[in-house]
């Protein structure tokens, strides 16, 4: 089997709002079954009502995340299947990903003594074996959606086409670079509480110029320092030199002594 | 042998067990029962007080280390020798006091040490992390004579000071160079916050911002440093190195202020200059303290020409440093977070005992060790008065330290 990128495609026009995909998603993890309203370290998505609509949340799985960008250990992945997965045992609890994510998305476990990052990872360990995700196979409507990425796009471009009661937007298609979770809405999205991020540009481009800077600097600063330092140590030179001419004993004498003191070669 | 004799009970002795204790109390309540309970930080809020205070200041203030080393052994001006023990001490007590904050700070401590294996070079925390290292042991190593040339065993004494002199040169330049990344970085962590972080406070520039206010600041808590150590050792400083610094200081804050706000005018960020928010009076809190108060103060003779007008124009452009980062950190993120934080006691007690940890140790360095040169020579006649100037010190008082 070709292992092609996968996505989630989220339908808001289609959801029932039954919580079906939160359930399953707490019963494969391990976590408390009762629903909650945000996302939390124990509620890695959430059906949350606004505007007569429910609105799934989740990890977007974007294309170039910028968790996985910010994370100084590595420790956040995007995988070539599209899952952004965590590597709980790198992690050493900075939450510069929790201020990274254009989306809010990772969550916290504040109360634990060791606490570790918690956001959804599109069921990885099932899409590996060619499952589905949890949440996508417990929707009774069909409102998730799962698939390969270019078909999934394809997919919403068509229900987009055909009917022009959706809002003419795949939110998700450009926003930071594209996002392997899709969604489709009847209501503008800016009034669903989806945040507008920053730019189409992919987060972590926002860093890499400053960090493409780094051999520059230390290169001309090396160079530079050597230089004013060999100036330094030349005039210093010079004047012992000239001191000798004008004065040749207690000048210098005075000289050296106090160069030696601070350990320069006369 | 003297017998061993309880320390008098004075004020500040006082002040300073209340603030250890509040902060041992503190850091049980942090390591007993978490993060959640010891901090206000939430998801939508992650980064808070530590990272704003103990991180970003910690590090900035430390930056008259590097500055006042380059100054010596790069540019060769020697008269800054005297005060340079006391800049690379205060920086090397700024950096432990930041590593010692970070173990508080990371939800993990214990994996402090996964940068060195575990590696991703995209992240500038990454980067962060290492120059952290590195810089740590660059001063550590800078600062070890100080350390060693009290020993007793001779041999060491000797290897130590040979070697040293041999590596000295490379070690600074070194240094320089990696706290000068360390400190454009740390404004570099904030680039990705685009969206997040308040207009007047995002810019591409924030590395260079972050780099020249540091070294502004880190020069400016030297000079205080110098004056609160001359006052309380009572040892003789040329009040002219002081002046010299805060010209320096003077020419970095007008150059930062005119770079930052030609910054907010190509961003066509300066309207957010006057809008009715509380960023706006956190902005002008920051502006009046860094920039406006230490530069009209300055720039009159008589406060320039005085100590303790140097001394509180450089404790105003400390106080506007800080409050610059506790707006990046802090205030500048809380409505894009749409939650609210203020920083829990139990917070504000481990930050202020972690900085008291550092200035104590400082005290207790300057009082132990060779910090500041017991032999001045005697100042050129002319220059008289600025001792008189200085400290008010009657002849016979103004000896030498100890």
């Amino acid at each position: 089997m070709k292992t092609q990128a996968k996505a989630i495609l989220v339908d808001i026009t289609r959801c029932i709002g039954c919580h079906s995909c939160e359930r399953a998603c707490k019963q494969v993890h391990n976590l408390p079954e009762e629903s909650e309203p945000v996302l939390s370290g124990t509620a890695l998505t959430v059906v949350q009502e606004s505007q007569g609509r429910f609105v799934r949340r989740l990890c977007m799985h974007c294309q170039d995340p910028a968790c996985a960008s910010a994370c100084p250990v590595g420790a956040l992945q995007k995988t070539s299947l599209g899952p952004v997965i965590y590597a709980a045992d790198r992690c050493i609890g900075c939450r510069y990903c929790m201020l990274a994510c254009p989306f809010q998305v990772p969550r916290y476990e504040w109360d634990h003594l060791a606490p570790y990052v918690k956001k959804c990872n599109m069921c990885a360990e099932r899409i590996a074996r060619g499952e589905t995700p949890v949440c996508v196979e417990a929707c009774p409507v069909g409102a998730t959606q799962f698939g390969d990425r270019a078909e999934i796009l394809a997919e919403a471009r068509r229900r987009i086409d055909e009917n022009s009661t959706y809002v003419p937007r795949i939110y998700g298609a450009e926003e930071v670079g594209g996002t392997s979770v899709f969604f489709l809405s009847d209501v503008p999205f800016e009034k669903l509480g989806f945040v507008t991020p920053p730019s189409e540009q992919p987060m972590p481009i926002l860093t890499s110029t400053a960090l493409s800077d780094i051999p520059t600097v230390v290169v001309a600063g090396t160079a530079l320092l050597a230089a004013l330092y060999w100036i330094t140590q030349r005039r210093q030179e010079v004047a012992l030199a000239e001191a000798q001419e004008s004065q040749p004993l207690a000048r210098s004498q005075e000289l050296v002594s106090g160069w030696q003191k601070k350990g320069v070669k006369s | 042998m003297t017998a061993f004799k309880f320390s008098k009970l004075t004020f500040w002795r006082v002040v300073v067990t209340i603030i250890f204790a509040a902060g041992l109390y503190a850091t049980l309540v942090r390591f007993a029962q978490g993060l959640g309970a010891s901090t206000n930080l939430s998801d939508p809020f992650p980064w808070g007080l530590w990272v704003g205070l103990n991180t970003l200041c910690g590090v900035g203030l430390s930056a008259g280390g590097f500055a006042i080393a380059a100054a010596v052994y790069i540019l060769g001006l020697e008269r800054y020798r005297p005060v340079l023990r006391a800049a690379v001490l205060t920086a090397f007590l700024g950096y432990i006091s930041v590593v010692v904050g970070l173990l508080f700070e990371l939800g993990l401590p214990w994996r402090i040490w996964h940068p060195i294996l575990l590696w991703n070079r995209r992240s500038v925390l990454f980067e962060v992390a290492w120059c952290l290292m590195l810089y740590t042991t660059v001063l550590a190593l800078e600062f070890s004579p100080a350390v060693f040339e009290r020993l007793r065993w001779h041999r060491l004494r000797d290897w130590h000071a040979r070697w040293h002199r041999r590596i000295l040169i490379p070690l600074v330049l070194v240094g320089v160079l990696l706290s000068s990344l360390h400190q454009s970085l740390l404004g570099g962590l904030y680039l990705i916050t685009k969206g997040k972080l308040y207009p007047l406070w995002y810019s591409s520039q924030l590395p260079a911002f972050f780099f020249l206010s540091a070294i502004a600041a880190g020069l400016a808590l030297v000079v205080m440093a110098l004056y609160l150590c001359a006052r309380s050792l009572r040892f003789r400083l040329d009040f002219a190195i002081l002046h010299e610094v805060s010209r320096v200081i003077v020419l970095l804050l007008i150059f930062y202020a005119l770079f930052r706000g030609l910054d907010l005018i190509s961003r066509g960020s300066w309207e957010y200059l006057w809008k009715s928010r509380a960023e706006t009076g956190w902005f002008w809190l920051e502006i009046s303290l860094f920039l406006i108060l230490p530069l009209v103060l300055l720039s009159a003779q008589r406060v320039r020409g005085s100590v303790l007008g140097l001394y509180w124009s450089c404790a105003l452009v400390v106080m506007g440093f800080m409050a610059n980062r506790l707006n990046v950190a802090v205030n500048a993120l809380q409505a894009s977070a749409g939650a609210y934080y203020f920083p829990k006691w139990t917070e504000m007690a481990i930050s202020l005992a972690v900085i008291t940890a550092a200035v104590v140790a400082f005290y207790y360095a300057a009082l132990h060790l060779e910090i500041f040169p017991r032999r001045v020579p005697p100042p050129p006649p002319e220059a008289e008065w600025r001792w008189v100037a200085a400290f008010g010190l009657p002849q016979h008082q103004r000896g030498t330290l100890r």
